[in-house]
């Protein structure tokens, strides 16, 4: 047993080495000259890698490696990145770089620090565009991964609803998830991600802490999956909101959620086009819509009305009642009841959410944040705050909502001060903007829309 | 048994009505069953008829092929009936009787025809009708087969169905209803048939001679109707549940059986939540004051409820509480608009016009509100965004849901609200929308939001009896609890106690040597300590040592491997002058003086903060320490306002809006924070509480890295009014083991106090005098609130026997007093002892936690001694 380390106060991280065998890949790091950080991620009922895919799925694996560590590098943030398996190109370490930093930067804005200049992973001098990934012929299926949210169920519906083959996927332990991944009638795929024992170590010797992009961790899963079972593309669920920062500091945009970002989809797209597969398709399904126009979408999705949640309390033990699954008090809840109110009858509404939080006093400061309005766009995967007021104004010109308490103080406080001419509800309603959906699975667009 | 047991019965002999459902006429045994049922209602000497609906599914059967248009798969529909019924009589060895026959002929006719000739409406009536027509014709045929003459009744030929205004063609032939008057020459009839009758539940005939159905809860209201033509003795309904309960049994498993019910309460009931009876069926017995018995088929021995006119004088007393959910309310506000003649009918025209139905009203100056009950208009239309507009013209709505209705059931209501103080604060920490009192005084209902309606009902169920509302102590009214008759699993027994049985005779001479006393027995304490210690899921117990710090008591838990818990530098030195070093301890102070914390951390002892002002005014103090954070959840829990330690309402704990402050001071003193902590209440019964505390202080922690275990608290209940169910340790541990598994990486510890040594202590008293005050009888005793002050303070219960006469029966009603000059100064209020005499040892129970450790020398009078017996 070594000195027990400081975290803080570490040197360097070290990319150790990956491996893959039975199903169970092995990533493993390590602060300085500290212990090894063994994180497993299992693959369940792999079949076996076949020669053909032997390329892409090793390149796959090691930017699983690679994306993965973040959750690992954050917890000391020391100034010098090593890996043990030889420098990056240039594709690569853009990428790496552009996530450890983008990220990492709302962890880094909590935690007072300033990460710019200090990422930097070993660079081989290989330009980009030189590397070229063959055409696999995957087979015409995508993963869907299922966050237990709507968004993710309009992008299966609207999969389905083009006929389209589809498995519901998803990472980690989550009854909430698996819940909604039963309902959706699909084929499921769970991985199991189990994070190295010895993170809680560091944590408790006073690790930093905070948010790490997890959807870009996911996605490395996803793709490592893809090319072992067999999928030729991987349909997120972003929408177009995603790519807005949550705030800026100190010059540095901070945007929450960037890993779901249009940028983020850009970079690993092509990087896996480019690193993994010609024929591997990394994409939003969501991304030309507004939230407003998925919560219509999914205002008719009745069946998932009793399992879904967004709610940013981590329900892991799950019950039968509307408060098991909605906290009713984080910014997710705040935004989902808010964007889906103008899309479903009242009473409905609020036996989904089992209460009502726009007549809730206590939540007026949470609403205040959604609408921009006395403060800034608060930390959570939310729409962006012209789109919680259009919604707002809606409800506020209907009699059932008008004399709840946050819909009323918005009448009367914040109203008056904006022009109702931005407020309208339907240019939300309407597609717009790029996205990387491959020619097969355009047409499920439309059945969102 | 057989009929001819019996002697012949009068033309006059009484009747007895008995009707069976749908699951008890389908199969051989269950018929066998009513065979002996009728048999031994007709040994007592009374004719019966018996009221049977059709075979369990048959009816849904009947309502497909109704519904089936074309003609060749409704023969296919009718043939598969029949086979039901032939299956049926194969099993029962007999052949098909005629009058069956004739039915299934008809039933054949019928569906091959189909409604074209009667009209829709009519013809699906008759078809449904043929049910119950088919299912009477086989247990007559069954009955009489084995031995017992039964004679078939068309219902039809006895219950005329009535015309009614505001009628319609659908509810005339699918909901009918019948005016059941007591019909001598009816009696007369049949009396001279026979001794043994069967007939139709669910039909009857309208005055134009069409087979008419009597619509939802049709059976039992057919079994009224023919109970008030007959005047019979009794109606009885056979189902597969005892009877009513005072609460839903799946909210409250420790609901209990309601033995007697007048009509109206019973009916009340009915309406807002109890599903064994329709409440129609209750109104034709009230006038011919026939009582009603509702008994469990499979368990004929249980009593089951009797429903009868209002006979004698109980006690007034709650005798249910039941919740509706998803209730939606319509808040409608004006000024002076409400006195305008017609406005409220206007008002209410919006609600027909968008197809609302109102439930309950309550009315002020200037604000009327309703309920809506939901139904699929309100929920999946745009029903209620209609009304609200057209409403807006008038004046200013307010739609508000999701709520539940509450209702408190019982006569008298109004005269019983002095004890529901405990319950209406109860409602004072929640959002009421609405209160309506009905003039009959019968109910009281109070519409809260939806959301706290899990919790709450079985803890104002617990409230209830608690404060003497609900008076589960009159035996004669309230029977066992749903649990101890039907629940699944293990029943935790209340043993006998320790101070009744094996140390009455020591007690009695200690309590013969010297009074006051308290006595503790030590095996008690090691056996609840075992107890906790099943409880796998936690890896460190602690003794809040606060409820009773006497040195045998702390040796012995500390020899059972528990930890202590301390509130103050006082108890903190007690428990190290008594325990080995070993022994883990934690400092959890509220409002401690600095200098307390600064003491804290020079001992072994885990020290707890629950506020921001230690870090930001003393924290040099805490610099470089560890220490465990206390959170205030946001809601407290348990038996009294005042041992309620969760909520804005409590002194306790840091809100959990503050937790981020408080990180970023401890990170500034580098304090860490290893452990959260959390304790909402005492007296706590409810498994599920101690998970969503757990669950909910893993998802603290999993935002702080520092943290390696949680503190789930106390507040272990210990039941005190007899029937009341015990803490099932099992199922806790159950439901901590499921939260362990999402969050293994945390330990596991609790802070047990009263569980451990409530039940081994007693306060020994004698009785020094009597006192009789106009109807009340007042026993003095010679210690009171100085010595155990939780009766005064907390409304606590606590059993009081008669030691010296324990066998004696219990003939007097006491209000037992202490000598203090306080007029607070009752130890127990009701009390049925035997008939007591000066020099009586009376033993106040379950006083080992809070009670020596509270006393005071209030008066000056001595001090009760303490007592180990091991």
């Amino acid at each position: 047993m070594t000195h027990p380390i400081q975290p803080r106060l570490t040197q360097v991280f070290r990319f150790v080495r990956c491996t893959y065998a039975h199903g169970v890949a092995e990533l493993v790091y390590a602060f300085d000259h500290g212990e090894e950080l063994i994180e497993r991620v299992r693959f369940p009922a792999a079949p076996a890698v076949t020669a053909e895919r032997k390329h892409a799925f090793e390149a796959a694996l090691k930017l699983l490696h690679l994306i993965a560590g973040i959750s690992y590098y954050k917890a000391g943030v020391p100034p010098k990145i090593e890996l043990s398996n030889g420098p990056l190109d240039d594709a690569t370490a853009d990428l790496l770089e552009a996530l450890y930093l983008h990220g990492l930067a709302e962890f880094a804005y909590r935690n007072g620090l300033d990460l710019r200049g200090r990422i930097a992973f070993p660079r081989s001098g290989e330009p980009s565009g030189m590397v070229k990934a063959a055409t696999l012929h995957l087979p015409e299926r995508t993963l869907v991964p299922i966050g237990g949210g709507k968004d993710s169920l309009v992008a299966v519906e609207a999969i389905k609803h083009i006929g389209g083959q589809a498995t519901a996927v998803w990472v980690g332990n989550s009854p909430l998830i698996a819940t909604c991944a039963e309902r959706t009638g699909l084929p499921t795929l769970n991985i199991q991600r189990e994070l190295a024992p010895g993170l809680f170590e560091l944590n408790r010797l006073g690790a930093w802490n905070g948010h790490i992009p997890v959807t870009a961790v996911n996605s490395a899963v996803l793709a490592v999956a893809a090319i072992l079972y067999g999928y030729d593309s991987i349909a997120f669920a972003n929408e177009r909101s995603a790519s807005a920062a949550t705030l800026e500091y100190d010059g540095q945009q901070v945007n929450h959620q960037w890993s779901k970002g249009y940028a983020f989809e850009r970079l690993l797209g092509d990087w896996l086009h480019t690193h993994v597969a010609a024929d591997l398709h990394y994409c939003s399904l969501l991304r030309p819509y507004s939230e407003l126009a998925i919560t219509r979408a999914f205002a008719k999705l009745t069946p998932y009305f009793d399992v879904f949640s967004s709610c940013n309390r981590n329900f892991k033990i799950l019950g039968p009642k509307p408060a098991d699954r909605w906290c009713g008090e984080c910014p997710k809840c705040h935004f989902v009841f808010l964007a889906l109110a103008p899309f479903l009858p009242k009473p409905r509404l609020l036996a989904i959410f089992g209460r009502n939080v726009l007549d809730d006093e206590a939540q007026t400061a949470g609403f205040d944040a959604l609408l921009e309005y006395h403060d800034h766009k608060p930390f959570e995967c939310v729409g962006e705050g012209a789109e919680a007021r259009a919604a707002m104004y809606a409800l506020s010109q209907r009699p059932e909502w008008q004399e709840d308490a946050i819909v009323a103080r918005f009448r009367s406080e914040i109203l008056p001060q904006l022009d109702v001419a931005e407020l309208a509800l339907e240019p939300w309603l309407k597609p717009a903007g790029d996205h990387r959906v491959p020619e097969r699975l355009q047409p499920a667009l439309a059945a969102i829309g | 048994m057989t009929s001819n047991a019996s002697a012949p019965l009068s033309a006059g002999a009484p009747w007895i009505v008995m009707k069976f459902g749908g699951t008890s006429v389908a199969t051989l045994p269950r018929w066998q069953n009513i065979r002996e049922l009728v048999a031994s209602r007709r040994a007592e000497g009374a004719r019966v008829l018996v009221v049977v609906s059709a075979l369990t599914g048959i009816t849904d059967a009947l309502k497909q092929l109704c519904a089936q248009e074309d003609k060749s798969k409704r023969i296919e529909a009718a043939k598969m009936i029949a086979q039901r019924h032939y299956d049926l009589l194969d099993h029962m060895q007999l052949a098909v009787p005629d009058t069956l026959a004739v039915r299934l002929t008809e039933l054949a006719r019928l569906a091959e025809e189909g409604p074209a000739v009667l009209g829709e409406l009519a013809w699906s009536a008759l078809m449904q009708a043929h049910g119950e027509l088919m299912s009477s014709a086989l247990g007559a045929a069954f009955l009489s087969h084995s031995g017992l003459p039964t004679q078939w009744v068309d219902a039809r030929d006895c219950l005329a169905a009535v015309a009614l205004p505001n009628q319609n063609e659908r509810t005339k032939l699918l909901s009918a209803m019948v005016e059941a008057k007591p019909d001598p020459a009816l009696n007369t009839r049949l009396a001279k048939l026979g001794e043994v009758f069967i007939t139709q539940g669910f039909i009857a005939r309208e005055s134009q001679g069409r087979t008419v159905l009597l619509g939802r809860g049709g059976s039992d209201t057919s079994a009224s109707y023919f109970g008030a033509l007959l005047k019979a003795q009794r109606v009885e309904i056979w189902t597969d549940v005892a009877g009513m309960f005072t609460a839903n049994p799946r909210q409250v498993p420790g609901a209990r059986l309601l033995q007697k019910l007048d009509y109206e309460e019973a009916q009340e009931i009915a309406s807002t939540g109890a599903k064994v009876l329709h409440p129609r069926c209750l109104s034709p017995l009230r006038e011919p004051r026939v009582p009603m018995l509702i008994k469990d088929t499979n368990r004929p021995e249980l009593e089951g409820t009797v429903i009868g006119p209002e006979v004698r004088e109980h006690a007034p007393s709650v005798k249910a509480i039941s919740a509706r959910k998803g209730i939606t309310l319509v808040s409608m506000e004006s000024v002076g608009m409400w006195q305008q003649v017609g406005f409220l009918a206007d008002v209410f025209a919006q609600f027909k016009q968008h197809g609302l139905s109102v439930d309950l009203i309550s009315s002020a100056e200037t604000n009327v509100t309703v309920s809506l009950d939901p139904t699929e208009n309100l929920l999946d239309s745009d029903a209620v965004a209609a009304l609200a507009s057209d409403l807006a013209k008038v004046c200013r709505v307010k739609v508000i849901a999701p709520c539940a209705a509450i209702t408190l059931a019982g006569r008298g209501m109004r005269s019983m609200l002095h004890t529901l103080s405990g319950v209406l604060a109860e409602f004072g920490q929640l959002r009421v929308h609405l209160i309506s009192q009905s003039s009959n005084n019968l109910n009281l209902t109070f519409v809260v939001d939806e959301s706290v309606v899990d919790d709450l009902i079985p803890r104002l169920h617990e409230m209830l009896i608690a404060a003497g509302a609900l008076r589960t102590d009159d035996s004669a009214l309230f029977g066992p609890s749903w649990q101890s008759l039907y629940g699944s699993g293990e029943v935790v027994a209340a043993g006998d106690a320790w101070w009744r049985t094996e140390s009455r005779d020591r007690l009695l001479q200690l309590g013969a040597e010297a009074t006051p006393r308290y006595v503790y027995h030590m095996p008690t304490v090691r056996q609840q300590a075992r107890n906790l210690k099943t409880l796998a899921a936690v890896d460190r117990l602690h003794y809040a040592v606060k409820a009773n710090t006497h040195p045998a008591i702390l040796r012995a838990l500390a020899e059972e491997g528990f930890g202590f818990e301390c509130v103050s530098p006082g108890e903190l030195k007690a428990v190290m002058a008594a325990v080995p070093e070993s022994a883990p301890l934690l400092f959890t102070p509220n409002f401690a003086p600095r200098e307390d914390y600064a003491w804290a951390f020079g001992t072994r002892a885990t020290v707890s903060l629950d506020s921001l002002y230690p870090l930001e005014h003393w924290g040099e103090v805490f610099r470089g320490r560890e220490i465990v954070l206390r959170v205030d959840l946001g809601r407290g829990l348990g038996h009294h306002e005042k041992v309620r330690t969760g909520g804005s309402g409590s002194k306790f704990g840091l809100p959990v809006d503050q937790i981020d402050t408080f990180l970023r001071l401890a990170d500034t003193h580098s304090v860490t924070v290893r452990g959260l902590h959390a304790h909402l209440g005492s007296g706590i019964l409810d498994d599920k509480h101690w998970g969503e505390v757990y669950g909910q202080l893993a998802s603290l922690a999993e935002r702080i890295g520092s943290v390696a275990f949680l503190d789930i608290g106390g507040g272990l209940g210990v039941p005190s009014h007899p029937g009341e169910a015990r803490l099932d340790v099992a199922a806790l541990d159950e439901v901590l083991r499921k939260v362990k598994a999402a969050y293994p990486h945390y330990k596991l510890w609790m802070e047990p106090g009263r569980y451990l040594v409530a039940d081994a202590g007693v306060l020994l008293t004698r009785v020094t005098q009597q006192k009789g005050k106009g109807s009340w009888r007042y026993l003095g005793v010679d210690t009171g609130m100085n010595s155990l002050i939780r009766p005064a303070l907390y409304d606590a219960w606590h059993e009081i026997v008669n030691l010296t006469r324990l066998d004696e029966p219990a003939t007097a009603l006491y209000q037992v007093v202490g000598p203090i000059c306080e007029s607070g100064d009752v130890i127990g209020s009701d009390r049925r002892l035997p008939e007591a005499k000066e020099g009586d040892v009376v033993l106040i129970a379950q006083a080992g936690a809070y009670g020596k450790v509270m006393s005071s020398p209030y008066n000056l009078r001595d001090e009760a001694e303490e007592i180990i017996l091991d």
